[in-house]
C-alpha cells in the first residue's frame, strides 16, 4: 500500500530560528497516525506547512503520489486537508453553524445566506458523527473551550477531509468528550481518512495510534508501530534522553491543620451544597466530568462570580470577592487559570513583567519600585522553576507553552500564597514540563502548601492527588482515596448516578 | 535600553530629526535658536494635553472629552479672575482640581459603569461644551492675567517657564509610567484587563486615575494656552482632540493599549508642531494645508504603528493573525 501524505527533508526556519532542520513523515490513508515530541520539537510548524499556512524552505511534501505544496490554507483544504488547531480559529461574534460553514454558506439566487439549509447542513454534520449536543445558533462567545473546540473540529469536518489533522485536540476536552473523539478518529480511520493525530498524552495515542512518528530538536527521531514499541522508549526518543518517571514519588505530607474549610458551598446552579477540607501538605484533586461545577469551584475560590456558604481559610471565615481578596499574601489563595492566554498571561509583556504583576509592592520603597529586588526576584523564579526564556525581557507570548505555564506558576509563588489552586496547569504542555510541574506539586505540599488540582487528564489525578474529590452534576459525588483512586472509580463516580463508598 | 523594545520611540525620535532637517531644507532660518524655541513653545501645549492622553490610551482606553475641559478650564479661569493676578492662588487649584473631577468621571464611567470609553468620554466633551455655552450666554471674556501670561510665555534666564514646566511633567510622567506600581498596572490593564484582574491588579482604581491625570492635564493646558493667546475663547481647545491623540500615536503607543511612553508622547507632540510650521512655507491655500497635513499625520502615524508590529512579525504565532483552516 503506497502512503497517502509523505513529508521529506521539510526544512523551516524564522530568522536566524530554526523550527525544523530534517522533517520526514509518510502515513497512509486510513490510519491513525500520531506526531509526537516535545513542545518546541516542531510538529507545529510542520502541520501548519501541511495546512498551508506556512511554507517550508526545503523539502518535499508528497499528497496522493502528487507534489503538494499549498499556496494558503484554502489550497490546502481544497486538496482535501483540514487541520484542528489549537489555536481556537474560530470567530466569537458568530453563531456555532455560521463559524462551521464560514466563507461555505449554502447561498440563495440572491446571494444571501439560506438559514434553513444552514441548520439543515449543521445538524446532518453533528448527526453523522454524533457530535455532543451543542446548539447550532449558539454565539460562540458564550461557549466553553471545550465546546468551541468542538465546533473547530466540526469546522474541519464540514469539508469532509482526505487528511484530518487534530492538535492537541483533546486537552480542552473532558472524558466524555475525549473518549467520542478518540472513537470518531478510529471511526474515520476505518473509513478511509488520515488521521493525524497530535497529542501530549501517550494513553490515548496507544489507544487509538496504529503509527507513531516522534520529532525532537526540528527533526524526525524515530517512527514505529505502536505495539511495537513500549512507553519508554517513545519518552525517550522525546526527550533524548530516559526519563526517571513521569509522575514523582507521593509520600503523605498532609497534616491536620484545615487550609480551606468549605461548607454549603455553591454558586448559581451550576455547584451546589459542597462540603470539602483542604489540608496543609495536601494535594486534594478534584475530577468531574466537563461543565459539573470543577470551573465554577475555582473561580469562585479565587473571588470571581459570586458564592454562597462558608468558606474558611486558615481557621478564618473569609469572604472572597475578587481576586485581590484572594491573593493576599502568605494567607491567602493563588490561582493557575485554565486559559493561559487570555486569563494568565500578558503574552505581548516580558517574563519579568508577567512574573511580578501581582507582587509589585515587594519590591517597592515609597512608591518607586526598586528593578534590582526586582531582577532577585525574577532570577530565583526563572531558576527555581528552570523557565527557559533568553533573557527576563523575553515576551511571554514567545515561550512555549510548557514555558508560559511555568511563568504563570511563578507569578503565582512569588506572592507567596500557600493554598494554591491549579486549573488544569499541564493542559498542551510537554512531557518533560509535566513531569517538572508535578514534583514541584508535590514538593511544595511537602513544604507545607495546599494544593486543589484539577486535571481533564484522570491518570495526573490517579498519581498526582492524594485524595479527589469527584463532582457530579455541581454536587460532590465522592471523594476518592487510597486504592479507590483509580480512573475506574473516577468515572464511575463523575458518570453513575449513585453515590459510590 | 532595549533597542527593539523602544524602536517605535526611537523611529519617533528620527522622524523628529528628519522632519527638522526637511524643514531647513524649505524654510531657511527654520534651525534658529529663535524659531526653535518657539516650536518647542507650541509642542508644550500638546505635549500638556497628551500626557494624560498617553496614560489613558496606555491603559487601554481613550480620552475625546480634552478638548472642552481645557477650553472650560480657559473661560472659568479669565472669568473667575477678571484679569486680577491674586484670586489665581484658588482658581488655578480649585480648576485643576474640577479638571480631575471630570476625568474621575469619565474614568468611573468606563471602569466602573461599562460604557465604552468612546462613548463616555464624547458625551462628558458635548455636556461640557453645551455647560459653558449656557453659562456663558457665548459672550467673550476678559484678558489673561499677566501671572499666567507669564507661565505661557515668560522666561527665566533667558529659558521659556513653559519648558521648564514641561520638562518637570515629563519627569514626572516617566517616573510614572517606569518606576511606580500604578505604571505597571496600567500597562497590564492596556494590555488585558481580564489578565490584570486576575493577577490582583487594582483595574479600576488604575483606570481611574488615568483619565482623572487626563482631566487635570487638559485643565492645566486649558490655563496655559489662555495665557500664551492672552485671551479664553470659545473652540479654542477642538484642535488638541486630534494633535493629543496623534502625539501618542506617533510616539509608537499602540492605539488598543499597552504600549507607549510619555518620552515618545514627548517626540509625537514635537513632530506635529514642525509639521505645522513646515506646511505654510509651502505656501499652500490654507484648505490645501489642512489636507496635508491629515495625509502626513495619517501616514506618521501608521508608520509607527508598523514598528510596532513588525516586532511581532518574524512570529508565526503572535504574527498577523492566520486563519489556519478557512
Amino acid at each position: 500500500m503506497t502512503d497517502l501524505l509523505t513529508a521529506a527533508a521539510v526544512t523551516k526556519s524564522y530568522g536566524g530560528i530554526t523550527a525544523l532542520s530534517r522533517a520526514d513523515f509518510s502515513a497512509r490513508a486510513g490510519e491513525v497516525h500520531a506526531l509526537l515530541g516535545e513542545n518546541g520539537a516542531g510538529k507545529s510548524t510542520f502541520i501548519q506547512i501541511l495546512a498551508g499556512a506556512v511554507r517550508p524552505d526545503g523539502g518535499q511534501v508528497h499528497l496522493a503520489g502528487s507534489l503538494y505544496r499549498p499556496r494558503n490554507p484554502q489550497a490546502a483544504q481544497d486538496a482535501g486537508i483540514s487541520p484542528v488547531f489549537q489555536e481556537l480559529s474560530l470567530i466569537p461574534d458568530l453563531t456555532v453553524e455560521q463559524n462551521i460553514w464560514f466563507r461555505r454558506e449554502p447561498l440563495s439566487v440572491a446571494r444571501t445566506v439560506r438559514a434553513r439549509a444552514l441548520r439543515e447542513a449543521t445538524e446532518a454534520l453533528f448527526a453523522r458523527h454524533q457530535f455532543p449536543t451543542i446548539r447550532p445558533d449558539q454565539e460562540l462567545r458564550r461557549l466553553t473551550l471545550a465546546d468551541r473546540q468542538l465546533v473547530e473540529i466540526a469546522k474541519a469536518l464540514s469539508s469532509d477531509p482526505k487528511v484530518l489533522i487534530l492538535d492537541e485536540a483533546t486537552s480542552a476536552l473532558g472524558p466524555r468528550e475525549t473518549d467520542w473523539l478518540l472513537g470518531l478518529s478510529q471511526g474515520l480511520a476505518r473509513a478511509g481518512t488520515l488521521v493525524i493525530y497530535i497529542s501530549h498524552r501517550l494513553g490515548e495515542v496507544r489507544q487509538i495510534a496504529d503509527r507513531i512518528t516522534v520529532f525532537r530538536n526540528g527533526a524526525t527521531v524515530a517512527a514505529y508501530d505502536t505495539k511495537a514499541v513500549d512507553d519508554e522508549t517513545i519518552i525517550a526518543d522525546m526527550l533524548g534522553r530516559r526519563m526517571d518517571r513521569l509522575y514523582p514519588e507521593r509520600k503523605p505530607t498532609a497534616t491536620e491543620r484545615v487550609a480551606v474549610r468549605l461548607r454549603g458551598f455553591g454558586v448559581g446552579h451550576r455547584l451546589d451544597g459542597i462540603d470539602l477540607d483542604l489540608r496543609e501538605g495536601e494535594v486534594l484533586g478534584v475530577a468531574g466530568m466537563q461543565g459539573h461545577g470543577q470551573r465554577e469551584l475555582f473561580q469562585a475560590l479565587f473571588g470571581i462570580g459570586g458564592a454562597r456558604g462558608s468558606v474558611e481559610i486558615w481557621g478564618k471565615t473569609k469572604t472572597i470577592r475578587g481576586p485581590r481578596q484572594a491573593l493576599t499574601g502568605r494567607d491567602g489563595l493563588a490561582l493557575v487559570p485554565e486559559d493561559r492566554r487570555n486569563h494568565g498571561l500578558l503574552l505581548s509583556r516580558s517574563v519579568r513583567e508577567n512574573l511580578t504583576l501581582s507582587v509589585i509592592s515587594r519590591f517597592t520603597r515609597f512608591g518607586i519600585t526598586d528593578p534590582k529586588r526586582e531582577g532577585k526576584l525574577v532570577d530565583e523564579m526563572i531558576s527555581a522553576l528552570k523557565i527557559k526564556a533568553g533573557t527576563p525581557e523575553q515576551l511571554a507570548g514567545t515561550l512555549s507553552g510548557g514555558n508560559q505555564q511555568k511563568v504563570i506558576f511563578g507569578k503565582m509563588l512569588l506572592t507567596e500564597a500557600r493554598i494554591l489552586l491549579l486549573y488544569d496547569p499541564t493542559r498542551g504542555i510537554d512531557v518533560g514540563t509535566k513531569g517538572e510541574i508535578f514534583q514541584l506539586m508535590r514538593d511544595l505540599a511537602a513544604k507545607g502548601y495546599a494544593i486543589l488540582f484539577y486535571s481533564s487528564d484522570l491518570a495526573e489525578l490517579v498519581h498526582v492527588a492524594d485524595r479527589v474529590a469527584v463532582l457530579r452534576n455541581g454536587r460532590l459525588a465522592a471523594i476518592l482515596e487510597g486504592d479507590d483512586n483509580s480512573e475506574r472509580q473516577i468515572l464511575r463516580a463523575a458518570m453513575i448516578e449513585t453515590r459510590a463508598a | 535600553m532595549n533597542f527593539r523594545r523602544h524602536r517605535a520611540i526611537l523611529l519617533a525620535y528620527l522622524g523628529m530629526i528628519v522632519l527638522l532637517l526637511l524643514t531647513s531644507v524649505v524654510a531657511p532660518g527654520f534651525l534658529s535658536a529663535t524659531h526653535l524655541r518657539s516650536t518647542a513653545v507650541l509642542a508644550a501645549f500638546i505635549g500638556i494635553v497628551a500626557l494624560g492622553q498617553t496614560f489613558v490610551i496606555i491603559g487601554g482606553g481613550i480620552d475625546l472629552s480634552v478638548p472642552w475641559v481645557l477650553n472650560c478650564a480657559a473661560v472659568l479661569m479669565t472669568l473667575l479672575a477678571g484679569s486680577q493676578n491674586a484670586p489665581l492662588v484658588w482658581i488655578m487649584p480649585l480648576l485643576l482640581a474640577a479638571g480631575a473631577l471630570v476625568g474621575m468621571v469619565n474614568g468611573l464611567g468606563v471602569a466602573l459603569f461599562g460604557v465604552p470609553p468612546i462613548i463616555m468620554t464624547l458625551a462628558v466633551n458635548v455636556i461640557l461644551q453645551g455647560g459653558i455655552l449656557v453659562y456663558t450666554g457665548g459672550a467673550p471674556t476678559s484678558t489673561a492675567p499677566q501671572a499666567i501670561q507669564f507661565l505661557a510665555v515668560g522666561r527665566i534666564l533667558g529659558f521659556p517657564v513653559i519648558l521648564i514646566l514641561w520638562i518637570a511633567l515629563a519627569v514626572i510622567a516617566t517616573v510614572l509610567l517606569s518606576k511606580t506600581a500604578f505604571g505597571r498596572h496600567l500597562y497590564a490593564v492596556g494590555t488585558s484587563a481580564t489578565v490584570a484582574e486576575f493577577s490582583g491588579v487594582p483595574t479600576l482604581r488604575t483606570t481611574v486615575l488615568a483619565y482623572t491625570l487626563s482631566g487635570f492635564t487638559a485643565a492645566l493646558a486649558g490655563m496655559l494656552l489662555t495665557g500664551y493667546t492672552a485671551q479664553a475663547y470659545l473652540g479654542m481647545g477642538d484642535p488638541y482632540l486630534f494633535t493629543s491623540i496623534a502625539a501618542v500615536a506617533i510616539g509608537g503607543a499602540s492605539i488598543l493599549g499597552g504600549s507607549g511612553h510619555y518620552i515618545g508622547t514627548i517626540a509625537g507632540a514635537l513632530v506635529l508642531t514642525i509639521l505645522t510650521g513646515l506646511l505654510p512655507a509651502l505656501n499652500l491655500s490654507s484648505g490645501a494645508l489642512l489636507i496635508v497635513y491629515g495625509v502626513v499625520i495619517l501616514i506618521t502615524v501608521s508608520l509607527a504603528s508598523e514598528a510596532i508590529s513588525s516586532l511581532f512579525a518574524f512570529l508565526p504565532r503572535f504574527g498577523r493573525r492566520q486563519s489556519p483552516s478557512a
